[in-house]
């Protein structure tokens, strides 16, 4: 049971980040709230729980971007997890070849790349609102000239996407060499 | 009217209403300029080739800028619970908005308040939400992909980034499996069009539509071609065609202006979009 009764348990984030200890939970309730998401102190369920018994409920969709504000300033956690589901992002990665060009998908996105150039073709799949601004920074650059969507995403969608792009960078790199 | 809702790549996440008019090459909203990429620009825009064939009036839009912050998307899921019923769409089509579960029940409370409840169509982001809220009986048309379509069939999943391992190897093979687990799951809508290499057109759990030709691989590819189908359909509907009818038209408009851009992996949506009214008076 989270902390708050009816009336106030509102908010659906889906996600949890974890803390050896509430002083660090606290902390990190302030930054993210200073970096305008919208968070809420709970107990995590007994499932999920690693360490002290508060956590940091959020928009599990915003992962990336809560887990890049936490380090940037160097708060502490354990985890971050889902409070349904798989507790791990999905980790299939899947390539399919287009001669002259090489699609990787990871999840819902695909990143397809031309295997003589690295430049990255298209970028489809996805639904998060990050990934258009994402398919604008990095279609028609060079796969090895881009930065990796996981630093300027802010959802899971921009995760699966850096998945598909560390995979098609690996694979350019490999050929390349 | 139709109406078309979510973000677009913009820093600022200011409100943009009015008219979507695509010239071709470029989409406008209003007298705003909007890129014509993949997302919701390519939505509206194939919304707008086909509502311009057929000479009804073209989609409403209400767009915001949103680079992933989320913004943007509270400020569209605002104006949709606090308009909703005075705009009173016939159609409303839901797509790149940050999913926030508790907003997205206010969005259905407000559409129950309009005179007659809008077809309720979501796409992308927006069927993320509805799903995971445990909204989507109340929802008329979802437009999964395939891995989205997993994610549908997986009873805990709140977004397909989690989906279980065994579903995503699942594959074409057992869609049979994923739609009927879905379907007993309550998370289909009550016409769910899944796209892929083979297109499957879904109603009470029953598939009642292939589509596997022309057989063009490289659509997969290029980002924005699923946007299309779903903008296409909710503009069909805007015409009159019943669910099904829509689907079946909008997938058949899709592979066809994919074969008349002569799509490669390199193909931009835009030039897809632009093959749109050829492919339509082929039909």
């Amino acid at each position: 049971m989270f902390f708050g009764g009816k009336k106030q348990n509102k908010f659906e984030g889906g996600g949890l980040v974890l803390f050896q200890v509430v002083e660090e939970a606290i902390a990190s309730e302030k930054i993210l709230k200073a970096a305008q998401f919208e968070v809420k102190l709970v107990a995590p369920p007994p499932a999920l729980r690693k360490g002290c018994d508060l956590a940091v409920e959020f928009n599990i969709v915003e992962k990336a971007g809560v887990e890049r504000t936490l380090i940037q300033k160097d708060a502490h956690f354990v985890d971050i997890l889902p409070l349904k589901g798989a507790g791990e992002l999905l980790d299939i990665v899947k390539v399919k070849d287009f001669n002259d060009a090489c699609m990787v998908k990871a999840g819902n996105m695909k990143l397809t790349f031309d295997k003589k150039t690295g430049v990255i073709l298209n970028i489809s799949g996805g639904g998060c609102p990050d990934i258009p601004f994402l398919h604008l920074s990095m279609v028609d650059k060079k796969i090895t000239e881009v930065a990796r969507p996981k630093d300027n995403g802010h959802t899971l969608c921009a995760l699966m996407l850096d998945r598909a792009f560390v995979e098609a960078w690996e694979i350019f790199s490999k050929g390349a060499s | 009217m139709l109406l078309i809702c979510g973000t677009i790549p913009q820093e600022g996440a200011a409100l943009i209403t009015g008219e979507a008019k695509f010239d071709g090459s470029k989409l406008f909203v209003g007298n705003t300029e909007i890129p014509c990429t993949q997302g919701t620009a390519a939505l509206a825009s194939a919304a707008c080739v086909v509502a311009a064939h057929f000479q009804i009036p073209a989609p409403q839009a209400v767009f915001a800028g949103d680079t992933g912050a989320g913004k943007g998307s509270r400020l569209l899921y605002d104006y949709l619970i606090k308009n909703l019923p005075r705009i009173n769409p016939d159609i409303l089509l839901m797509h790149y908005i940050l999913p926030v579960m508790g907003l997205m029940k206010q969005v259905c409370a407000a559409a129950d308040k309009c005179t007659k409840r809008p077809v309720m169509m979501a796409d992308a982001s927006s069927m993320y939400a509805a799903k995971a809220a445990g909204l989507a009986p109340q929802f008329d048309i979802f437009t999964p992909d395939l891995s989205e379509m997993e994610f549908l069939a997986d009873a805990e999943a709140i977004h397909p980034a989690y989906i279980s391992r065994h579903l995503f190897r699942a594959e074409i093979a057992h869609i049979d499996k994923l739609i009927d687990a879905a379907y007993r799951q309550k998370s289909m809508a009550k016409t769910v069009i899944v796209k892929g290499a083979i297109d499957h057109v879904v109603q009470e759990g029953k598939i009642k539509f292939t589509l596997s030709e022309p057989d063009l691989p490289a659509l997969e590819a290029i980002g924005g071609t699923g946007d299309t189908i779903s903008g296409m359909v909710g503009a069909f509907i805007d015409v009159g065609l019943t669910p099904l009818d829509a689907a079946v038209a909008a997938l058949k408009a899709n592979r066809e202006a994919g074969r008349y851009a002569q799509a490669t992996p390199a193909t931009k949506i835009r030039e897809i979009i632009s093959a749109i009214p050829q492919a339509l008076k082929h039909d």
